[in-house]
């Protein structure tokens, strides 16, 4: 079984996960490529259903695009740490267990803006899409909060990671569940009010209403609730991540999990 | 007569050995079910009338895609990655015939995409499943798997060659998705798209199945394209996986090692 | 006629290295190999890791193109007549890969029975004998996962015997097996020679070629640098005289000027736990002690010992010059 494990895990680091991630071979393909034709998947659907503007669509995957990878990364590093048995000896150093991920973050989120900067092109380029420049800054602040906000959820996952048996599996499902609750492709009151309460409380979804509104033409201070919200959910869920990771180290030293399959 | 069996024999093992796979068996029901999650809430609200069902059909054929994509893209690099590649090569077998096996397994196993969406639409969406044409409909579902089991074998070939198969796959799953009508029709396109639908297996899939559960069309018609393009990717997979054998004896590309 | 025939077979590889800057590098891996093996021979190939054999074998086998020179197994050659060598040989690795982990040993050779052509009316009985012959009857319905390493490397004969072929290829088969599966596996392969295969086995355990090989030729970086029965190159040392010393640090000056000192053949160094044995092969004998001593000024020199040579001596000797 570990022999299966190896191969499909490994071909799903390389999947979705950054791993080699700079070869152009790789990175036209997975970061722009793929980014490309989920926009237009969706905004054709939307085309399709008269549900919504491509605005909507252009909007709400260019965000999720910059956040997933945040997501994906996070896991992945913490799973891929466990898979090349390099966990242990990372955390038998002194360092800093949250200076030690959250450094790991920082290419991500700088991978995300990128990978984002290039979906609203498509947008632009492709359909029907425009963006006023004086939107473009409080935009790209909106676009960085949720890349962060995504992280820290990414962080929660890799935590959980540590103790269950498949985090590249986890992570999928992580990444999957924020594109169906988080009102990329959806608006949310399309949803029983249950759902939508969840959403809610997710990241993601206040970063995406608000950069709706600001890339309709609402101003930052239409919009700082919103911002401050998104944030606000990404330290929750940062923390929440940090005590559960300090909780899965200290408990898997006791019982030697750190390192199984 | 021994090809046949040998690929009944193989496609009866790799489904077993694909089936066996908890991880490959739940990311091809929970991604489609979340998929169809997401076409069923846009389809309901957006204004354009259209059967609950057409949704359910569609995103299983995406699932169908999706687990044929991953499957068979990374078919030969998962055999030469289990130490099999070698083994399979050095059998007197003609190595298309060891991997036709494989990537049918791929695209079978793509059925569980299918019972899931329909199950998770019955369930939670109040779905009907009423066919038109069972038959038909029952017909459909080899034709279509077999379609795209041959497709699959093109991909497994080609891939192989641009040696970056994870990247292939990641990036032909939403255009196909979208080119091939699973859920949009295809008059929505520019008319250079159409053209490229008629050489994917999935978009004679979707019609052959959707237009025998749903009436309408011309299921008979979508059915024997189906079986048509298989035989031309057979034909194109052969040569393709010939190139692929030659050329690893001479760079000493078939074991990791 | 021989039933393996191999003649000047080259085989070199192309790799790039560096990432930005990338180069092509030329790795030669073999380089002119010949060789003959008759019909029944249990014929060894023996080497250091790295030394050639298992491309030798994959050329054999038609899973490697050879750079030049040619090969033919029962007449057929290797690179015109892939299919016809095909069906006539048997192919084992050592090591856990190349099987199906979550199916079970039945399901595995019930599918490379039909790779290999076997008839669908033969493959019952055929399965069946072959899973007495490796001792897996009784576990055959188990998931491969569960096999220890020398069930999983049984399984691989009996995969390579499914089609009854006249000619066994053996890569390292005993390779990471335990010490009593190694032995089991040992005996296994003395049966099949027994029973009339002709069986090219790569190993570079010495004794293992020792103790099963009717000939064995030793290779070493991509050469064949000696070729004989096992008795025949133990003699080629037989005469000499070795002469260990155990030091404690040594620099590769000293050994040079032990290699200088006429009488000697051969200067190897194996690493002890806190020492170094320095085993010198020499012609004479014991006279030379004193020589090798004199040399190692500067050196702090321990017990001092010789005896006559072994067959590891001899393959250490062949080994070091080449």
């Amino acid at each position: 079984m570990t022999h299966v494990r190896v191969f499909f895990i490994g071909g799903y680091i390389a999947y979705r996960a950054l791993f080699n991630w700079m070869h152009p071979s790789y990175y036209i393909p997975t970061m722009l490529g793929a980014p490309l034709f989920q926009i237009l998947f969706f905004a054709y659907i939307g085309r399709y259903t008269g549900l919504k503007d491509d605005a909507f669509f252009v909007v709400g995957n260019a965000v999720q695009l910059s956040a997933m990878a945040g997501v994906y990364g996070m896991a992945m590093t913490i799973g891929g740490e466990r898979w090349t048995q390099t966990l242990s000896p990372l955390l038998a150093t002194p360092a800093n267990r949250l200076a030690l991920f959250l450094g790991r973050s920082l290419p991500l989120i700088a991978n995300g803006m990128v990978t984002s900067v290039f979906a609203f092109g498509v947008g632009w380029w492709l359909l029907d899409f425009e963006l006023a420049a004086e939107s473009i800054p409080p935009l790209a602040a909106i676009v960085l909060v949720s890349a962060v906000a995504c992280t820290a959820f990414g962080l929660l996952v890799g935590a959980i990671g540590l103790r269950a048996r498949d985090v590249f599996f986890l992570a999928n499902l992580a990444v999957f569940s924020l594109l169906l609750m988080c009102g990329v492709n959806i608006p949310l009151d399309a949803f029983p009010g249950w759902m939508e309460a969840i959403s809610r409380a997710l990241p993601l979804t206040h970063g995406i209403e608000a950069a709706r509104e600001v890339a309709a033409g609402a101003g930052f201070a239409d919009v700082d609730h919103l911002f401050w919200t998104e944030l606000g959910i990404g330290v929750f869920y940062g923390a929440f991540a940090y005590a559960l990771f300090r909780f899965f180290e200290a408990d898997g030293r006791k019982r030697a999990t750190l390192e199984t399959m | 007569m021994r090809a046949l069996r040998l690929i009944l024999t193989g496609w009866r093992f790799h489904v077993k050995s694909l089936t066996l796979s908890a991880f490959f068996l739940l990311t091809s029901a929970i991604q489609p079910i979340l998929f169809a999650t997401m076409a069923y809430f846009m389809f309901r609200a957006g204004s354009t009338e259209q059967s609950l069902l057409y949704v359910a059909l569609g995103s299983g054929l995406m699932g169908i895609w999706s687990s044929t994509l991953f499957g068979s893209g990374g078919a030969i690099s998962w055999q030469r990655w289990q130490g099999t590649l070698e083994v399979s090569i050095a059998a007197p077998a003609p190595f298309v015939l060891v991997l036709i096996p494989i990537t049918l397994a791929t695209a079978t196993i793509g059925l569980y995409s299918l019972t899931a969406t329909l199950l998770w639409g019955k369930l939670f969406f109040g779905v009907p499943f009423d066919l038109e044409h069972p038959l038909l409909f029952l017909l459909s579902i080899p034709a279509t798997i077999v379609g795209l089991g041959m497709l699959g074998l093109v991909l497994a070939a080609s891939f192989v060659l641009y040696r970056n198969a994870n990247a292939m796959s990641n990036l032909l799953e939403f255009p196909v998705w979208l080119v091939t009508g699973l859920l949009v029709p295809l008059s929505l396109f520019p008319g250079w798209v159409e053209p490229i639908s008629w050489v994917l297996a999935p978009t004679w899939g979707v019609r052959a199945i959707r237009d025998a559960a749903l009436g309408g069309g011309d299921p008979v018609g979508a059915i024997l394209m189906s079986l048509g393009l298989a035989v031309v990717y057979l034909g194109i997979g052969t040569v393709l996986i010939g190139y692929f054998e030659r050329l690893a004896r001479e760079r000493a590309t078939l074991s990791l090692t | 006629m021989a039933v393996i025939e191999a003649s000047e077979l080259r085989r070199t590889y192309r790799t790039t290295t560096g990432t930005i800057r990338r180069r092509r590098v030329e790795v030669e891996a073999v380089r002119g190999i010949s060789f003959e093996v008759a019909e029944g021979e249990l014929f060894g190939l023996l080497g250091p890791n790295g030394a050639g054999k298992t491309t030798t074998i994959k050329m054999l086998i038609t899973l490697l193109v050879p750079t030049s020179g040619s090969a033919r197994v029962l007449g057929h050659d290797v690179v015109r007549e892939a299919g016809e060598v095909r069906r006539r040989v048997g192919y084992v690795f050592g090591g856990e890969r190349g099987v199906y982990e979550r199916l079970s040993a039945l399901d595995n050779l019930r599918y490379f029975a039909e790779l290999y052509g076997v008839p669908g009316r033969e493959q019952k009985t055929r399965i069946a004998e072959l899973l007495d012959l490796v001792g897996l009857t009784g576990r055959e319905k188990e998931r491969v996962e569960g096999y220890s390493r020398g069930m999983r490397q049984r399984l691989h004969i009996a995969r390579g015997l499914l089609h009854d072929p006249p000619v066994l290829f053996l890569d390292e088969p005993t390779i990471g097996l335990d010490p009593v599966g190694a032995r089991e596996l040992r005996a296994m392969i003395a049966t099949l020679a027994e029973s009339g295969k002709t069986i090219l086995l790569t190993t570079h355990y010495m004794f293992e070629a020792d103790s099963l090989c009717d000939r064995i030729a030793v290779i070493a970086k991509g050469k064949i640098v000696a070729e004989g029965t096992p008795q025949q190159l133990k003699g080629g040392v037989a005469e000499g005289w070795v002469v260990e010393i155990e030091v404690y640090g040594i620099e590769d000056v000293v050994l040079d000027r032990l290699r200088a000192v006429p009488g000697v053949r051969a200067v190897a160094v194996e690493e002890r736990d806190q020492a170094q044995l320095v085993v010198v092969q020499t012609d004479s004998g014991q006279e030379l002690t004193h020589a090798l001593l004199s040399r190692m000024d500067g050196a702090a020199v321990g017990r001092v010992s010789s005896r006559e040579p072994t067959l590891e001596d001899a393959y250490v000797a062949l080994v070091g010059e080449s």
